[in-house]
């Protein structure tokens, strides 16, 4: 006989399960909607072409779906590409700033082979549309710590970088080099920064950049003595201040490492760029990414309009995976408070008005009908074993004989 | 406590002796009746594993170890997500295409197009004669590479060569160096961003004694 399978990399979700993540995601949810955050649902398919046209996404990592005449399909692997697209067409017109935020799948393809590694993930996210400077980032920031104490997760580190203040520092390097030394500070490649054939003075230089990382206020006294552009000072300026509010205002402590050397080979950040970080069990997961992106809506504007925008992604499966050890995970899927059962066939509609009554209640009431084939016994021991607690036997005129079983589990 | 992944093999006398320089002690692994595959070092800062060198990039890029040693050689082979801290200067010797002494080839461009080279390293094999243009074959071999060309299954192998005498014992001899190699230090690239329990004083030390030697 044939087994059919879910596709490698992707898996079913059973009820226990979707508890969990319903509960981290509602957690959320809720902390999302206090800062004045409405939800965006996109497509969960696009044009490759749209979902590659920031850089930084290469399309060998996006599932392809079907080429038509009209282009190539994929399966989005982020959120942020399709927002800025909505955002900078049919949003065009609204008021600003937008404060959107998504609770998504998204597809990544492995690419060069896939041993069973994960392929759809599920994120939830913000993105803070047409508001730039320090006020915006530093509610970013926050509203991330906030999300973090909502679910209790203590002890997170926030690695943060400034792709522009990097870009500065990459500018004190002749225009030929430039690509290479950020490919390998990109990468942590510090032997091959040391291969590139610089000269003594711009090797130092660049094994001093890739560095530059540590506790906030060592590192930027370190960059303080590098010869920046005024544009350079001026980020270092406000990447002081952004730090210290911060630090000064964040309800749950969130340990900042300041990390200059935080880059992609290409990406669309134009300024602040983080990871959060749990380590636990000497275990460390990124729980998510995020940073300002202040030339991707232009990308996608009819007239190349450009705005400022900055969001982050957390990936629920690896929130999922530092809290599993956590007392506030549900550990059973929702029970059922009611089962209601019919006596005989006359007394069926009668229980399933008695039932009705039962769910219109003020607070969410579960009800079961029971639908027969077993007896009284045999329902009794299905209640036990599904920790239903209350019983209503319902007779043909519509009146309740209610039990309650003592000995069921909560 | 950080982890450390130490290579089987070849590189590990002087890896041991590496951590020795900086004060953590991993002479058990040396013990010929030892048989654990994880040791703490006496002053209890660090633990050390064991596995084959071409396991050590995926325990690093996985952070079940946030530091390792590993040949330049594996690195390229299987491009792993992993920081490249330093190069240890031990454990040389190069990666090279041979032939029988017999044969009339004397450079890797004069093998036949579409000729077999028998290989442990098959994508440095790929990648390097992708780049010369000439289509070959690659067999994947694991080990006793050299019977590849002997029992005429290939026309050339792809393979170490430290000191050449296994390679003369064979009757084979180098005609080309696709690269030299030695031993690596890398790391878990998050870990070292996030810098636990001193690990960049560590990562320091290595580095420093390293030139020393």
């Amino acid at each position: 006989m044939r087994i059919h399978q879910p596709p490698a990399g992707t898996r079913d979700l059973l009820p226990l399960e979707v508890a969990q993540k319903r509960w981290i995601a509602d957690r959320i949810q809720g902390v999302f909607h206090q800062w004045g955050y409405q939800r965006i649902i996109t497509s969960t398919l696009e044009w490759v072409e749209a979902l590659t046209a920031g850089g930084a996404i290469h399309p060998s990592t996006v599932i392809q779906v079907e080429n038509t005449s009209g282009g190539r399909l994929g399966l989005r692997p982020e959120l942020t590409a399709s927002i800025a697209r909505a955002a900078a067409t049919r949003m065009a017109g609204d008021v600003f700033p937008q404060r959107l935020y998504y609770n998504a799948n998204v597809f990544r393809r492995t690419p060069g082979g896939n041993h069973g590694r994960q392929v759809e993930f599920f994120q939830t996210g913000v993105e803070l549309l047409r508001a730039g400077g320090t006020r915006a980032d530093r509610e970013i920031l926050l509203l991330l710590a906030d999300c973090l104490g909502s679910l209790g997760l203590e002890g997170c580190s926030v690695i943060l970088g400034e792709a522009s203040l990097t870009r500065s520092l990459l500018n004190l390097f002749p225009p030929s080099d430039q690509g290479q030394v950020r490919a390998c500070i990109a990468h942590l490649d510090r032997v091959g920064l040391t291969r590139l054939g610089l000269s003594t003075e711009l090797e130092q230089l660049a094994l001093l950049l890739f560095d530059l990382r540590g506790e906030p206020r060592t590192v930027l006294q370190k960059v303080s003595h590098l010869n920046l552009d005024q544009q350079g000072q001026q980020v270092v300026h406000n990447l002081k201040n952004l730090i210290e509010r911060v630090e000064e205002s964040a309800s749950t402590r969130l340990s900042l490492i300041l990390d200059l050397s935080l880059i992609q080979t290409i990406d669309y950040y134009t300024g602040v760029v983080f990871e959060v970080v749990c380590v636990q069990n000497q275990q460390s997961r990124v729980l998510g990414k995020g940073g300002r992106y202040d030339q991707l809506l232009g990308l996608y504007h009819p007239q190349g309009e450009s705005a400022p925008g900055i969001g982050f992604a957390l990936n629920l499966e690896e929130v999922y995976s530092c809290l599993l050890d956590s007392e506030q995970l549900p550990r059973s899927a929702p029970k059922t408070d009611w089962l209601v059962i019919p006596r005989d066939d006359q007394a069926e509609k009668a229980a399933f008005d008695y039932a009705q009554t039962l769910r219109h209640s003020e607070h969410l009431v579960r009800v079961e009908l029971e639908l027969g084939g077993r007896s009284p016994d045999e329902i009794r021991q299905y209640a036990r074993l599904c920790n239903i607690n209350r019983l209503a036997w319902i007779q043909a005129d519509g009146k309740p004989e209610i039990e309650v079983l003592e000995n069921a589990e909560y | 406590m950080i982890t450390i992944a130490l290579p089987k093999g070849a590189l590990l006398q002087d890896s041991i002796d590496l951590f020795l320089q900086i004060g953590l002690d991993f002479r058990a692994f040396l013990d010929s009746s030892n048989r654990q595959l994880q040791i703490t070092e006496p002053t209890q800062r660090a633990t050390a594993m064991l596995v084959r060198a071409q396991d050590v990039p995926v325990y690093v890029e996985y952070g079940q170890a946030q530091l390792g040693i590993v040949g330049y050689d594996v690195l390229e082979e299987k491009s792993p997500q992993v920081a490249q801290l330093a190069d240890l200067k031990f454990g040389g010797c190069r990666l090279s295409v041979a032939v029988p002494q017999e044969s009339p080839y004397r450079r890797s461009v004069e093998l036949p197009p579409h000729g077999r080279v028998a290989s442990k390293f098959v994508q440095c094999a790929r990648n390097y004669f992708r780049q010369l243009d000439l289509p070959v074959e690659i067999i994947p071999l694991y080990g006793s590479v050299e019977l590849g060309p002997i029992t005429g299954m290939s026309e050339a192998i792809v393979d170490l060569v430290s000191t050449g005498r296994t390679l003369k014992e064979n009757g084979l001899v180098e005609i080309d160096v696709l690269f030299e190699s030695t031993a690596y230090l890398i790391a878990h690239p998050l870990s070292y961003r996030l810098n636990p329990e001193g690990l960049g004083e560590w990562v320091q030390k290595l580095r420093e004694n390293a030139l020393c030697n």
